[in-house]
């Protein structure tokens, strides 16, 4: 009864996201992130892709905080993590699993997208990150403005050098 | 019960500090507390922000990538290059993970490790090498060789690589148990204060119910005291009552003895004496007069102390009263060689309401004292209206007058301007101190001015009360005229009821020596029973009598048919109280004459009364 009240409660913001999804197109250069699993509206073999400059077109939000692993706070930008989802072609499952350059990987529920302004961070200070600075992309939850977030669970969750989304 | 009062007040500073003391350690308690939370909060803050456990899970990923690019490189140096970016990938994120190691986090828990500080040298030392090959801007070709040397540069940093892994999970094991340990010893300390805590508040609840059981105590002792008192203040007013009653009986007891002594010498001084025999008569006379005067200021005084003097204003024909005090004066001023001087302002109404026997009285006394202490010119009553609302009596003299020192206390008992130890001016001192009583009794004041040598100004402000002018035949102004001219022309009949032996001896000198006739009767019943057996002219009764008292007597006379029932009534009494008065006046009386009974008052009295029923029998 709980869970499915839930679900039910879910389904609304899923639907949201599916109707802002346009036809993704084809990623022009180098893809940097692939999102595959449950989409309503996968567009080429059940995955999206996606090359920096398509990222750049999504909306963008920009966290400053401090970090366990920079020095000082920072400022990082990228696009909503959830818009990045709508345009993957909406998401139909509970979670994402997000998976690092060198395989590190972490679950996350879906609902922290929805919930909190989680960015995929393309740039640190305005510039680019390379693999050695741990980019190209920078999962960055919104700990300036939700200082509770401040712990284990979400700083796990905080993927570096982010490769791909697999939802679940 | 006041004992328990005492010990509660002298143990209060003790409770006071005891509970000051339990309220310290309260407010200690909780500040203790509360930087306990703090610390505590800091402390799992501090974990939070540089995420100390995550240090181990980052080392073994570190330790998992130089494997992961080792066997990279070792492959691409035996078997050839044959995916540059594969191994550019590898690279850029061994880096990555390598750069963790200087970061704030790493830093803060292994930077004072020697061997870490090593590794960490050694790894950068490495980095900075093969960036040479692989870096952002590589300046040497990757050939074969370089990867061989690379490899073997790799494997030489394994045993670092190996001691940090192990390394880690040591200090963050270590930093785990002192991290618990410090936890264990604030909640120790929060135990601790938990227990002073419940402590210290159940002595604040001890002491605070020991202190409202203290209230309670003295608040049934305070109730206790407040009825014992009210208890003591209706034993002292019954007190003050009995005292009254008795000042009443010794007024009555005192005087008619005095009466007798007064009048017999009066009626000693109208035979034929020789002339040393007149003198002593006149000292016994003034000695005895002396006396009487002395005995009343006290009663007067020991009244208004008890508080039952009363004042009862009624219409008083002014001009008459003034008269009065003048007819009285003036033989005393005559006897000094001083002129009294009388001026009653003409704008001043006919009849004003206020107690004419308590305003002759302070006037009496002022003006007798004016003439005690004035050896030569003239004394002056004065009487005008002072604005609209105030009558003033200013009695002025041309003594001595009183030094500013003695001013202040001129009013007080016993003061007579005069504390030199021969005191030429008798009296009992209290005379001042009753009339500024009695003034302020009657809604006014006595004040004085005065300076040395050049005489004394007293003066009675009163409240002015007009009250309507009196019928025309009520007036007593040719009464007064008819007493001032002297005794009645014709001899009459009086009727005196009177039980003291004494008294009716006086009496019956007396009204010999005004001219009159009289028959007496001892009690009530007798006066009743001579007053239906022939007519007489006027009716002296006394009031306490045997058998039928003067009220009850002068009832049934009222009640009797015939002109007998309209015959003036004068009581004769020693009492002076405004209730006996009006007693005798509710039972049908028509005068008093106060015991003492002077030939002059006498005198008056009779002209009064017969001339006026005379008038009204006429018309």
């Amino acid at each position: 009864m709980n869970v499915m009240r839930r679900r039910i409660v879910l389904a609304a913001p899923l639907t949201g996201l599916a109707s802002y999804a346009a036809a993704l197109e084809a990623p022009a250069a180098t893809v940097v992130l692939t999102v595959r699993g449950a989409l309503a509206q996968a567009s080429r073999d059940g995955k999206a892709d996606f090359d920096m400059a398509m990222l750049e077109r999504l909306p963008q939000r920009s966290i400053t905080t401090e970090t366990p692993w920079h020095s000082g706070a920072r400022t990082f930008q990228g696009p909503l993590l959830r818009e990045v989802l709508a345009a993957a072609g909406a998401p139909r499952g509970q979670t994402a699993r997000l998976v690092a350059l060198n395989d590190y990987s972490v679950e996350m529920p879906l609902d922290d997208a929805r919930r909190y302004d989680v960015i995929v961070a393309r740039q640190l200070d305005g510039k680019p990150m390379s693999v050695r600075e741990k980019g190209p992309l920078f999962v960055m939850y919104p700990f300036d403005t939700q200082p509770q977030l401040r712990n284990a669970v979400y700083f796990s969750r905080c993927v570096w050098q982010l490769r791909s989304i697999e939802l679940a | 019960m006041t004992g328990v009062g005492i010990d509660a007040l002298a143990r209060l500073p003790r409770r006071r500090a005891l509970l000051a003391a339990s309220v310290g350690v309260l407010v200690l308690a909780l500040l203790a507390v509360s930087w306990v939370q703090v610390h505590q909060y800091r402390l799992l803050n501090e974990t939070t922000k540089y995420q100390d456990d995550y240090l181990q899970v980052s080392v073994h990923q570190l330790q998992a990538e130089y494997l992961r690019l080792r066997l990279e490189i070792h492959h691409a140096s035996e078997e050839g290059l044959r995916d540059r970016d594969r191994l550019q990938l590898r690279y850029d994120v061994f880096v990555s993970r390598a750069d963790l190691l200087t970061g704030p986090s790493a830093q803060r828990l292994m930077g004072h490790h020697p061997a870490i500080q090593d590794t960490v040298t050694r790894t950068q030392a490495f980095v900075a090498r093969a960036d040479r090959l692989l870096g952002p801007k590589p300046s040497e070709d990757l050939t074969a060789d370089a990867l061989r040397t690379l490899d073997g540069e790799l494997a030489a940093l394994d045993a670092a690589i190996h001691e940090l892994t192990l390394e880690a999970s040591h200090i963050v094991s270590a930093q785990a148990a002192l991290r618990e340990t410090a936890v264990n010893n604030y909640n120790r300390v929060a135990i601790a204060l938990t227990a002073l805590l419940s402590l210290s508040t159940f002595g604040f609840a001890l002491l605070a119910i020991g202190q409202l059981r203290r209230l309670d105590e003295r608040r049934r002792a305070l109730e206790q005291l407040t009825s014992e008192l009210r208890l003591a203040q209706r034993d002292a007013e019954a007190a003050s009552r009995a005292k009254s009653a008795f000042l009443a009986n010794m007024s009555h007891e005192i005087r008619t003895p005095f009466q007798g002594l007064l009048g017999m010498l009066q009626v000693l001084d109208a035979d034929t004496l020789a002339p040393q025999q007149r003198a002593h008569l006149h000292t016994a006379r003034d000695s005895a007069r002396h006396l009487l005067a002395i005995l009343n200021d006290i009663l007067d005084m020991a009244k208004l102390e008890a508080g039952t003097l009363s004042v009862s204003p009624e219409a008083v024909a002014l001009r008459d009263l003034v008269g009065d005090v003048q007819q009285l004066m003036q033989p005393l001023a005559a006897a000094k060689s001083l002129a009294l001087d009388i001026d009653v302002a003409t704008q001043l109404p006919e009849r004003v309401r206020l107690d004419g026997t308590r305003v002759r009285q302070v006037l009496y006394n002022l003006i007798s004292n004016a003439i005690k202490f004035t050896d030569g010119g003239r004394v002056t009553l004065e009487v005008r209206p002072d604005g609209s609302e105030w009558l003033a009596f200013a009695v002025t003299d041309t003594g001595a007058g009183i030094d500013p020192d003695m001013l202040p206390r001129l009013f007080q008992r016993f003061g007579q301007g005069d504390d030199s130890p021969s005191r030429r001016h008798g009296g009992t001192g209290l005379g001042l101190e009753i009339s500024r009583n009695l003034a302020r009794l009657m809604g006014g004041d006595l004040t004085v001015q005065s300076a040395p040598g050049r005489g004394s100004r007293f003066e009675m402000r009163l409240p002015l009360q007009r009250t309507d002018p009196p019928p025309a035949d009520v007036t007593d102004a040719p009464a007064t005229a008819a007493g001032l001219a002297g005794p009645a022309r014709r001899a009459l009949h009086l009727l005196a009821a009177e039980d003291n032996a004494v008294n009716r001896e006086v009496l019956a000198a007396m009204i010999d020596l005004a001219g009159h006739r009289v028959t007496f009767a001892e009690d009530g019943a007798a006066a009743v029973r001579a007053a239906q057996a022939q007519p007489f002219d006027l009716v002296l009764m006394d009031l306490h009598m045997p058998e039928l008292d003067g009220i009850g007597a002068t009832r049934a006379i009222r009640a009797m048919a015939g002109p007998m029932a309209r015959v003036p009534i004068v009581a004769l009494t020693a009492d002076v109280f405004p209730e006996t008065r009006a007693r005798c006046l509710e039972a049908g009386m028509n005068d008093f004459l106060t015991k003492p009974i002077g030939l002059p008052e006498l005198t008056q009295l009779l002209a009064r009364h017969v001339d006026a029923s005379l008038a009204t029998a006429a018309a």
